[in-house]
């Protein structure tokens, strides 16, 4: 086993496990821990406090007891995040923060309030419209009252100095989740999905230091030890907006002869994409770095004028190759079933072969996706095949 | 067999016959009201009228001042859906790539948007088959605003419309803080959170003015508005004046009848006949107190109805649960919305208190407040059971639902859900209904045993 194998297998185990994770460094840190809440939430603050940021992710466990708080029609992750409040899953967080308006995890963060009575439970809201000019105004007041919030929590003074440092931190981080992103994107390195997906799903919970620290070990090598296979048809992944799409899912998919090559998922290129600027005052950076993310990599969860999801994918599809789009849309989301149309008719327009799945936290039929996807990638190949016939 | 000891079966529950509910007249002024300001929005192209399409709160007095017709979309779909004619615009829909999981009110709306820029573009609806006519009647928009309340999809919606016409139109949106209550002093009506968000939003309504104005290219006609709001604050504590007159037994309207009133309310423009409608509703409504004429041939329980309205089935629940003898007293959606603390308006200095019920929309509250809200009205109105209406598409009307249902539990009240939909019948189980109905009414029979 390589290096490269050996860290992602570390940063595998600590994704796959974010609880035992979360007590073992509570252990040895005797700090705090505060669960955040996708999809837009600036962790340095967290980090800054002196805590450990922990985005909390989909449980696997299937839901149970959560039903008796949130109904069926919720998407999986909400339902999965009360379930593992109703089931002390959430027990070692010390807190819990969130700062996006979407219905259903409001709704989901209202019964884990009433699940948990004990729990601080702080919503910050970011005005979600992003045109207007008061818009970053209220985000930046409800910035410093978030930094105020947290810091009475943790027992600290949250200084600029010590912001800064975690803004640092983090977008030295980010860096080098995207530098390994452009490796594989220009197929320089092969890297199957499922892997991909554990550095950023890691980079949500674990300590932002020694995550650097393996990511740093983790670019040395990588080009070195994972020369690109023979192709596969090259796709992108896009959806998934608050939780990680599973990984036998991903890996099932490559396994029909695909190779992905890029994504905009939340545990992908989307969380990692913008980092926050270095301003004098460093609320105004992450007020600015709400901002620009959207303009990065634009989000249907947020109601923004000048920009288009699906004007972002289609330019992203032709930038890193891509042959084809497989949209992974988490069932009852509904901001990307709004947008759904919206993509598919620009993918449409310009002819970029394109493929829903639907995904659900329990009951995905595998086989019943292997066999579409067979067809889609059949069908890329296919049609790679006429068009030189033509041309 | 008896239960336990000292009690005895109670009596096998029997559906009353003939017992279809004794509706207001009244009403049905309402509703030719209502449809006479459809037709009327109908013809707006023709008459040169600048359209808003709007979504959300009750912003219609702005736009009335603003001397612009406006369209609300939610109330269109609710419209098409009690009408039983949502189909074509859902089916529209649906071809245009949406899934039915997705707001049946957004879907049936963006339906029609399709529909009504199809017929513009064959040069009107003649060419529309019959059935998609009154869908695609909607006159094509000059703008948008959002304006929504409690719902992230309300918002996003409106990004969708906006998108669908090309993104060629002025368009106003509303942010409204959720009522979370992060503070042990926020409550209803209280708190610093209530405060800071009552100003952020009517900070937002005058610069909704501004856009009126630039768009229009006519000054604001701000005597309008307080005119529009003086009538409409009358009409709302007449309302409100009607629906206390109905704690009487045996209760004179019910539910059902209340949400007959709320299309008046919620967007028919602020004048004199929409204070004359009330009056006749409470007036009608005191001469059944006084001459004991009841809402239900044989009223047996008093029940409170939570969560949206389930448009396509209004008549079909109300006569429902009129067979079993159970009158709806009260609902999260008649009576705690739609202009219902008209103390807060100011007719003379309307914004902040407009800002106001704009943040109070019913699905813009912590779980905690809606369970307070519900234990409540269910004290007012002497309310023994609760009907949770669990709304397939509608996560902002579920939010909060079960929390409140183990609140009223703790209360002693009984509960109860059943599956629908606000404009999607296809996720109505009627025999889910009722069979939850009915267990829960011989549960509140058997309560009153134990006394």
């Amino acid at each position: 086993m390589g290096r490269v194998d050996t860290i992602i297998g570390e940063l595998g185990r600590i994704a796959e496990d974010p609880v035992g994770y979360v007590a073992g460094w509570k252990e040895r840190h005797g700090r705090k821990a505060i669960g955040v809440l996708p999809m837009n939430f600036p962790v340095e603050l967290v980090h800054a406090a002196g805590a450990l940021p922990v985005v909390v992710q989909e449980s696997r466990v299937p839901i149970t007891l959560g039903r008796s708080l949130i109904f069926e029609y919720y998407c999986g992750y909400t339902r999965s995040l009360v379930d593992q409040a109703v089931t002390s899953q959430l027990d070692m967080l010390d807190g819990m923060f969130i700062v996006d308006h979407c219905v259903a995890l409001l709704g989901a963060m209202d019964a884990i309030r009433y699940a948990l009575p004990d729990m601080p439970v702080y919503l910050a809201q970011f005005t979600a419209s992003m045109d207007e000019p008061w818009s970053p105004p209220q985000v930046r007041d409800e910035i410093a009252l978030l930094q105020a919030r947290l810091a009475a929590l943790c027992g600290v003074t949250i200084t600029d100095q010590a912001l800064r440092r975690s803004i640092a931190l983090f977008n030295h981080d980010r860096a080098l989740l995207r530098r390994v992103y452009e490796l594989r994107r220009t197929g320089r390195i092969a890297l199957r999905a499922a892997e991909m997906q554990v550095l950023v799903q890691s980079a949500m919970v674990m300590d932002i230091e020694d995550h650097a620290a393996a990511m740093t070990e983790l670019v040395e090598v990588i080009d070195i030890e994972r020369r690109p296979a023979a192709d596969g048809v090259r796709l992108h992944f896009s959806g998934h907006f608050c939780h990680a799409p599973q990984p036998e899912l991903l890996d099932l998919i490559e396994s029909c002869g695909a190779t992905v090559v890029d994504d905009d998922l939340y545990t992908g290129y989307r969380y990692i994409s913008t980092d926050v600027p270095d301003l004098a005052d460093p609320l105004d950076g992450l007020t600015t770095w709400y901002f620009d993310r959207n303009n990065n990599v634009p989000c249907s969860t947020r109601a923004q004028k000048t920009v288009d999801w699906e004007s972002y994918l289609v330019a992203a599809v032709a930038a890193d190759r891509s042959e084809g789009v497989v949209t992974l849309m988490p069932k009852f989301c509904e901001p990307h079933m709004l947008y759904f149309p919206e993509l598919r008719k620009a993918l449409l327009d310009r002819g970029i072969p394109h493929l829903l799945l639907e995904t659900e936290h329990e009951g995905l039929a595998l086989e019943t996706v292997r066999v579409r996807v067979e067809a889609f990638v059949e069908t890329i190949k296919r049609r790679a095949a006429v068009a030189p016939e033509l041309a | 067999m008896p239960l336990m000891s000292g009690i005895t079966d109670p009596k096998p529950f029997v559906p009353i016959a003939n017992a279809a509910p004794n509706r207001l007249l009244s009403t049905r002024a309402g509703g030719a009201l209502v449809k006479d300001y459809w037709d009327r929005l109908f013809s707006a192209r023709e008459r040169g009228a600048t359209v808003v399409w709007y979504n959300g709160a009750a912003l219609n007095p702005i736009f009335q001042a603003a001397g612009i017709e406006w369209c609300h979309g939610e109330a269109f779909g609710a419209r098409l859906a009690a009408m039983h004619l949502e189909g074509p615009a859902q089916r529209t829909g649906e071809e245009y790539g949406y899934s039915n999981e997705l707001c049946s009110y957004a879907r049936t709306t963006l339906g029609c948007a399709v529909l009504t820029k199809r017929a513009a573009e064959t040069s009107g609806s003649s060419l529309m088959p019959d059935q998609d006519v009154l869908a695609s009647r909607l006159p094509p928009p000059d703008l948008f605003v959002n304006a929504y309340a409690g719902c992230s999809t309300g918002q996003q919606w409106d990004e969708i419309s906006y998108r669908l016409f090309n993104k060629q139109l002025p368009f106003f949106k509303v942010s409204y803080p959720l009522l979370w209550g992060n503070n042990p002093d926020d409550g209803y009506l209280q708190g610093a959170e209530w405060e800071k968000a009552s100003h952020y939003v009517a900070a937002q309504i005058y610069k909704l003015i501004e856009f009126l104005e630039a768009h229009t290219k006519r000054k604001f006609d701000w005597e309008a508005l307080r005119e529009a709001m003086h009538y409409i604050k009358r009409a709302s504590e007449l309302r409100l004046e009607a629906m206390a007159l109905c704690r009487a037994m045996p209760a004179p309207a019910t539910f059902w009848d209340w949400i007959a009133s709320i299309a008046p309310i919620n967007f028919l423009p602020g004048n004199q006949a929409l204070v004359d409608y009330f009056a006749g509703v409470k007036a009608e409504i005191e001469q059944r107190v006084v001459a004991g004429v009841a809402a239900l041939p044989n009223e047996r329980y008093r029940l409170a109805f939570d969560g949206i309205m389930n448009w396509n089935k209004v008549g079909w629940l109300a006569n429902k649960f009129a067979e079993t003898g159970s009158a709806v007293m009260v609902g999260r959606y008649t009576h705690n919305s739609f202009w219902n603390e008209p103390q807060l308006i100011d007719a003379d200095d309307p914004i902040l208190g407009m800002a106001q019920h704009y943040l109070l929309c019913p699905f813009n509250h912590s779980a905690r407040v809606l369970g307070q809200l519900l234990l409540r009205e269910c004290e007012t109105y002497g309310v023994e059971g609760v009907v949770f209406h669990a709304t397939r598409t509608c996560r902002s009307a579920s939010n909060g639902q079960m929390v409140m249902a183990q609140m009223a539990q703790r209360a002693g009240l009984q509960t109860m859900f059943f599956e629908g939909d606000v404009a999607d019948e296809s996720f109505y189980k009627d025999a889910v209904l009722e069979s939850r109905l009915e267990a829960m009414l011989e549960t509140i029979d058997v309560r009153r045993k134990l006394g």
